[in-house]
């Protein structure tokens, strides 16, 4: 499926003029920029420049594995510990962290599905300038250079990046505060204890000396280090009207990274902002902050609900990503060489050959914890899609239903209500899997609740639901009602599973409920606890057609700094800062892991999520969160869920007609023809919106929906088998041209034409259209303008039912679309389409093609073994020519089959072909 | 209904009947004896037609074409070939129903789920038959009554027709009841309807009337307050004349307005059970409490208690004894409180007179139906709210705190144009939060009772009503039977 929405263009355009007079906007005085956050601007305000910090290469040690080395800041005297892994699959990490911090800084757990495997890393050679390691087989080689100390990735005699260049590497060592009493005691202390210990070291280690003057603790250094100016918003910041306490101090790291010949970078969702990451010079880093934006502003780096610190570069000959992994306030600058340079520039450049060679560099800062940075070296996109898939997972594979629409509001008011609009939906045979209650549906938002008088008998409803073959989505939210007849409230309190303040207390907040509490979910033992709320016997009127949505998850604290939590909270030996990116991350894996095993470990769950970090991807499917409903908030759904699928996240989708206001009868449908084709395909609104239900706009209007609505429903096992493999392999199903055409540069930025050499048919009209061009498609309001690229093979099933479970027998038609070569590719994938059994090779995958002449169905997985009911009943060939004759051959049985040929548009059409989809067979055109 | 093409080929003579559109309803009867007969009743059901299309009882069905009514038998019949019914395609007739989608409108697949368009007919026996979507045809979901949608599908359908006919004919037989119950009713409220019409204007008409009088009276009033005026200033302007001597008459006579005289007294009061004889001073001076002269204050506990009693003395009728009565600043006081007094009254009248217009303005129906509705109010419990609808009037909606909001005031009749007295708008209630205000829409169902019986907030600050009466009850509502579907 091709790039379509662009087509909007021009009504997008008009449609802003009329919206220009409206304010109506975030509040940007709620949100720190830069200069406001303490150590953003302390690290902004160095500029590029010599590194202070040296590698002690003699401190280098090499195991089979791993590489550590000392660094050092000459100004300070503090020494930082290197680690260097080559890890499989083309990926080198690098650690940096304090070599004696005064206590442990943060490292991110549960991110990583393992400690990532490692491969040899072996010297080639060493001076006192520097170290040289071979990566792997490759000729992939790490320069480590001493004085000052920077990292240098080759390729032959390419560099693909380079780590402190522009020496821009600081680590804000943890220290005591000076002007207090207790460091003076300490440190007095400390310098006995130092003495004490060397007359002891001296005699049992002739070394120890020596080594003692490289030692950071050192008393001589220390002396140095006091000297250090202690800066505003250190040891104490505020905000508005919210202090923060910073009890450690400055903490703060920040790594530069060079990308030579780089002009396109792309990744680090979520902002509401182009593909392509901008230049950051002239404003604000991009921002990764999980926080809860109050109608948010598109087109700028203001941080968003979800935070994945991924950012992948990309150029004709390479793909490369950089996986920071730091769960604290974030910020990223981007700069480039030739972001100022206009076309003309570049061309004038490019002729009379005195370019310098494009780049871009990037610099990532974070609040606290260590650098634990992943250099993902391609080659290709989908190299980096894997490499980065073996660090944090791939892309759940939810239950097929989810992947059919989805019908959400703030609120149904009440069974009635959800009886009715369900019944909406057949009255105008319009299908839908899932309809969903939002926070109203509750007894006082006390969650894992039900409203006594409006949901008095959820089960009734639910079962409602389940004859006609649909399920419900209940939000539970992990703000907790402070009310001591409210049993979670008392459970929570009475383990001590709340996140407590800075002192002690269990810590407070504003929300829906009013005064709430929050769950620490760092906590593996108050996971499981929740897990074990998600039990049938525990969540009561709850039933296995009922699933979760994790809200406000950021997590939102109306009364909190920036509408979220206080930095000084308390997480067990963590401070809220060191770990606030991953709270909605574990939410969700929680309440995953509760629909797990309330059915015993059968059933894939479903939950969606709000806020997210780096491996979110393995729990279910997100949001973009409140948007709106106008056109460029539609315009931005695209970019947004392209850039999280870039980092995994393929489970993405927008309100559908926009979440804030109330969006124009054409909005509203081009907003389904769109959302169609987003993977994750809900309608949301405000509660204080006019209900927006499909059939609620005249005839006409609810056709258009009914048809958008049913095209996703056909293409329903094209979905499936593409989360299939994006499960298996982590590469996005949304995905920019770039991925599929890596060398045509045309296509990194491609926002309104793609330049490819191949064939594309329009999927309704199977009008064929030769690449390399540009094209301006005419648009009706009913034309979605969809393309099936030639040389593709789709499977759809186009008995449209009620609901995708009412469709699990179906028949397929194959649209088999051929290229200029004459041939095509695809897959099918069938399963049950709700349990974990596929991992227990329950499963049929078959791949089909077409070449020569033959259409042929070849088992992928000849271990797996599934049976469906499911048969072939058309072939659909696009491209054709008239054949004479057409011959099945399945089971050693040959057959004749009918066809029709239609030569005004080359489509030939194979009559009731009839063999099972999972059995092996082959038909001829002759 | 709109299922059943106006067309019938009728075999026999090989011709085609088309019937007319203004037929609004076509209803088929079954007979067991192979005859077909097509019964078309018009909207009105005052005559019964039979068109068309007699088949012989010889024709044989070698093979049930599953999914088709019997009105559509015809195009199915067992030949070498199946003309798709749009005529677009000439398929083989093994293809029909082979669950293989040839024609563009479906109608080779009545019985299956080939075709994104085709729909199947549920036959219903002893329940209405029906048209469903094909998509529902073996989806696992028990659609047709008759459990025949789901005859290749896991699902355990029962034939519930008969069951659901008993309660469609129980609900239908009540329906009626209520509906007959219903208009009776109607008609008692037309009729005091009519009555109460005309009350209002004869109320109308008589507060018409005592606005003409008062009128009347408040010019005279008008023209007595000025006359004292008038009469006032002169008095003003000849004591300012300083002409002492006519000065001294006039306060001897009357005119200190802050007192009173024995004089006056003996001039103007009688005795009750003798009007003709003058008091004497001594009795003047009794009646003023021992003073030749006393002030206003004074008067009103001495004098005026006695006058206001009335059983010994009062004051000397004005015709005679105030044909000249003292133009003094007294009166004109009198005269603007009197002139005030018939004012209020006369501006009462007027308000109550317009409003009474206005109400009658209000559309009630065409026999004046709906009349009774007004000054009355209904209330209902709905969850934690209380809401109460005043029709023509207003709705509000009371919290268990108390604390009434408007749910908007009476607008317009909003039903269809066919029925315009289907539905109510209230609008401009009280702001909602995200801007415009509140609205009520009521729909009117017809009942026995005169009651609120539902309310909801599909959206914020829109709320719908369903308020049930009798005079909602419409008579073509009984000529939809248990048949209303082809």
């Amino acid at each position: 499926m091709a790039s379509f929405t662009e087509r909007m263009v021009p009504v997008l355009v008009l449609w802003l003029a009329v919206c220009l007079a409206e304010t109506w906007a975030v509040d940007r005085g709620n949100f720190k920029t830069c200069d406001q956050s303490a150590f953003c601007k302390r690290q902004r305000a160095l500029k590029p420049g010599e590194s202070p910090y040296r590698a002690l290469l003699e401190t280098m040690e090499l195991t089979n594995t791993r590489l550590t080395l000392q660094l050092i800041n000459d100004n300070n005297k503090v020494r930082l510990l290197l680690e260097l892994y080559r890890l499989q699959g083309n990926i080198t990490r690098v650690k940096i962290n304090e070599l004696k911090p005064l206590k442990p800084r943060y490292e991110v757990p549960d991110v990583l599905i393992r400690e990532p495997p490692t491969e040899p890393l072996s010297l080639l050679s060493q001076d006192e300038n520097g170290v040289v390691l071979s990566l792997g087989s490759e000729s992939q080689r790490v320069i480590i250079s001493a004085r000052p100390f920077r990292l240098d990735i080759m390729e032959g005699s390419d560099v693909l990046m380079s780590l402190n260049s522009r020496g821009l590497l600081t680590f804000e060592h943890l220290r005591m505060r000076k002007d207090t009493f207790s460091y003076k005691v300490t440190s007095t202390v400390a310098s006995v204890w130092d003495n004490i210990k060397r007359v002891f070291s001296s005699q049992a280690d002739p070394e120890a000396e020596k080594k003692e003057e490289a030692d950071p603790a050192n008393q001589a250094e220390t002396t140095k280090e006091e000297e250090e100016k202690v800066e505003d918003g250190m040891w104490e910041e505020t905000f508005k009207s919210h202090s923060d306490s910073k009890p450690n101090g400055p903490s703060a790291i920040s790594l530069d990274f060079s990308l030579p010949g780089v002009e396109h970078v792309y990744g680090i969702p979520e902002h509401a902002d182009t593909l392509r990451l901008k230049t950051t010079e002239n404003g604000d880093p991009y921002r990764l902050y999980n926080l809860d934006v109050f109608q948010y502003e598109l087109y700028n780096p203001m941080a968003l609900y979800g935070a994945v610190p991924v950012m992948l570069a990309h150029n004709t000959q390479r793909t490369t990503g950089i996986f920071w992994l730091n769960a604290a306030e974030t910020w990223v600058d981007i700069s480039s060489n030739t972001a100022g340079k206009t076309v003309f520039g570049k061309m004038l450049d490019y002729v009379q050959g005195s370019s310098e060679t494009p780049q871009t560099d990037v610099r990532w800062i974070s609040e606290s914890g260590i650098i634990d940075v992943f250099l993902m070296l391609g080659p290709t996109p989908k190299d980096v899609f894997s490499q980065y898939a073996s660090l944090t997972g791939t892309q759940s594979f939810p239950p097929l239903a989810s992947l059919g629409y989805h019908q959400c509001r703030w609120n149904y008011n009440d069974q009635e209500d959800v009886q009715s609009v369900d019944a909406g939906f057949d009255e105008h045979d319009i299908p839908y899997d899932f309809i969903w209650l939002d926070i109203e549906h509750t007894d006082g938002k006390r969650y894992f609740t039900w409203d006594p008088h409006k949901f008095a008998t959820p089960k009734e409803m639910l079962q409602g639901l389940m004859d006609k073959k649909r399920k419900l989505v209940a939000i539970v939210d992990p703000h907790i009602k402070v009310d001591s007849n409210y049993k979670i409230h008392n459970e929570i309190r009475s383990k001590g599973f709340y996140i407590k303040n800075k002192d002690g207390g269990d810590y407070e907040g504003w929300c829906w409920p009013g005064s709430a509490s929050y769950p620490d979910f760092f906590r593996a033992d108050m996971r499981a606890w929740w897990a074990s709320m998600f039990a049938y016997d525990q969540y009561e009127g709850s039933m296995e057609n009922m699933y979760t949505w994790n809200d406000m998850n950021e997590p939102s604290v109306f009364n909190g700094p920036e509408v979220t939590m206080h930095k000084d909270t308390v997480h067990g030996a963590w401070e809220h800062r060191d770990v606030h990116n991953l709270y909605g991350f574990y939410v969700q894996m929680a309440t995953a892991e509760g629909l797990i095993q309330r059915s015993g470990g059968i059933e894939r769950p479903f939950v969606l999520t709000r806020a997210f970090f780096a491996g979110s991807q393995r729990y279910g499917a997100v949001w973009t969160g409140d948007n709106a409903a106008e056109w460029d908030h539609l315009k931005i759904s695209i970019p947004m869920c392209l850039s999280l699928g870039l980092v995994g996240i393929s489970f993405c989708g927008a309100d559908v007609g926009g979440f804030f206001k109330s969006p124009s009868t054409e909005l509203l449908v081009r907003w389904y023809q769109t959302g169609a084709y987003q993977p994750f395909f809900r309608a949301h609104a405000h509660l204080d919106t006019p209900r927006r239900e499909p059939w609620l706009f005249g005839p006409e209007n609810t056709a258009l929906i009914r048809e958008a609505v049913r095209q996703r429903y056909t293409l329903l096992p094209y979905w499936y088998q593409q989360f299939y493999h994006a499960h298996r392999t982590g590469e996005p199903i949304m995905r920019p041209l770039w991925v599929e055409y890596p060398q045509d540069p045309a296509t990194f930025s491609c926002l309104n034409l793609f330049v490819c050499s191949q064939v594309w048919f329009d999927i309704h009209t199977f009008q064929k259209h030769n690449g390399a061009q540009n094209l301006y498609i005419p648009v009706t309001m009913s034309s979605i303008p969809v393309f099936q690229r030639g040389g593709s093979i789709i499977p759809r099933k186009v008995r449209v039912r009620r609901s995708s479970t009412c469709m699990e027998h179906d028949p397929y038609t194959l649209y088999v679309a051929l290229n200029l070569q004459r041939t095509a590719e695809g897959e099918l994938y069938i399963d049950d389409g709700h349990t974990f059994n596929y991992e227990k090779k329950e499963f049929i995958h078959r791949r089909l093609s077409f070449a020569k002449n033959i259409l042929s169905s070849v088992n992928l997985a000849p271990d797996a073994q599934f049976t469906t009911r499911s048969w072939i009943e058309r072939v659909v060939i696009l491209g054709a020519s008239k054949p004479s004759k057409v011959t099945l051959q399945t089971a050693g049985e040959y057959s004749q089959l009918e066809f029709d040929f239609d030569a005004s548009m080359s489509v030939l059409t194979l009559r009731k072909p009839g063999m099972n989809a999972g059995a092996d067979w082959t038909v001829m055109l002759q | 209904m709109r299922h059943v093409t106006a067309c019938f080929r009728k075999r026999k003579h090989g011709e085609f009947k088309c019937l007319s559109r203004s037929f609004k309803q076509v209803l088929a009867g079954f007979y067991e004896t192979g005859r077909r007969e097509f019964t078309v009743l018009d909207s009105d059901m005052r005559f019964q037609v039979i068109v068309a299309a007699v088949f012989w009882s010889g024709f044989v069905e070698s093979r049930k074409v599953r999914g088709i009514s019997s009105s559509y038998k015809r195009f199915y019949k067992e030949r070498k070939s199946f003309l798709c019914i749009d005529g677009s395609k000439i398929i083989p007739f093994e293809q029909v129903n082979d669950d293989y989608c040839d024609c563009e409108d479906g109608s080779d697949e009545p019985g299956t789920s080939a075709c994104p368009r085709g729909r199947f007919y549920c036959t219903n026996l002893g329940f209405r038959p029906h048209y469903i979507p094909s998509s529902r045809v073996n989806d696992g979901i028990c659609d047709c009554c008759d459990a025949s949608d789901e005859y290749n599908s896991p699902a355990h359908c029962q034939n519930t027709c008969w069951n659901l006919g008993q309660k469609e004919r129980a609900y239908v037989e009540g329906q009626m009841r209520t509906l007959d119950e219903g208009l009776r009713l109607k008609q008692q409220l037309i009729e005091e309807g009519v009555l109460l019409w005309r009350e209002k204007q004869a109320q109308l008409r008589e507060l018409q009337q005592v606005a003409e009088d008062l009128q009347i009276k408040l010019e005279e009033h008008r023209r007595r307050k000025h006359e004292a005026e008038r009469l006032k200033e002169q008095t003003l302007k000849a004591l300012e004349a300083g002409d002492s001597g006519k000065g001294r008459i006039l306060m001897r006579s009357c005119c200190n307005p802050y007192s009173i005289t024995v004089d006056e007294v003996k001039t103007k009061v009688v005795l009750v059970h003798d009007e003709e004889r003058l008091l004497s001073e001594d009795e003047a001076l009794g009646l003023l409490g021992g003073g030749h002269q006393i002030d206003l204050t004074k008067f009103r506990r001495t004098l005026w208690d006695v006058l206001t009693r009335g059983d010994s003395v009062k004051v000397r009728s004005i015709s005679l004894h105030f044909q000249h009565p003292p133009r003094c600043f007294f009166a004109a006081e009198w005269e603007a409180t009197n002139l005030k007094k018939v004012e209020e009254a006369y501006e009462t009248v007027n308000m109550e007179i317009s409003d009474l217009r206005k109400k009658l303005a209000i559309d009630y129906g065409t026999d004046w139906e709906f009349l009774f509705l007004n000054s009355q109010c209904y209330k209902l419990k709905v969850y934690e709210y209380i809401y109460t609808l005043c029709p023509f009037n207003q709705v509000t909606q009371k919290n268990t705190a108390g604390t009434e909001v408007s749910l908007g005031t009476w607008g317009m009749w909003a039903g269809t144009p066919k029925n315009q007295y289907s539905q109510m708008v209230y609008e401009n209630g009280e702001p909602c939060w995200q801007g415009g205000s509140r609205t009520t829409t009521v729909t009117l169902t017809c009942g026995t009772e005169t009651a609120l019986r539902s309310v909801k907030e599909p959206s914020k600050c829109q709320y719908i009503m369903d308020f049930q009466t009798p005079v909602a009850c419409q008579p073509v509502l009984k000529q939809r039977g248990i048949h209303s579907e082809l």
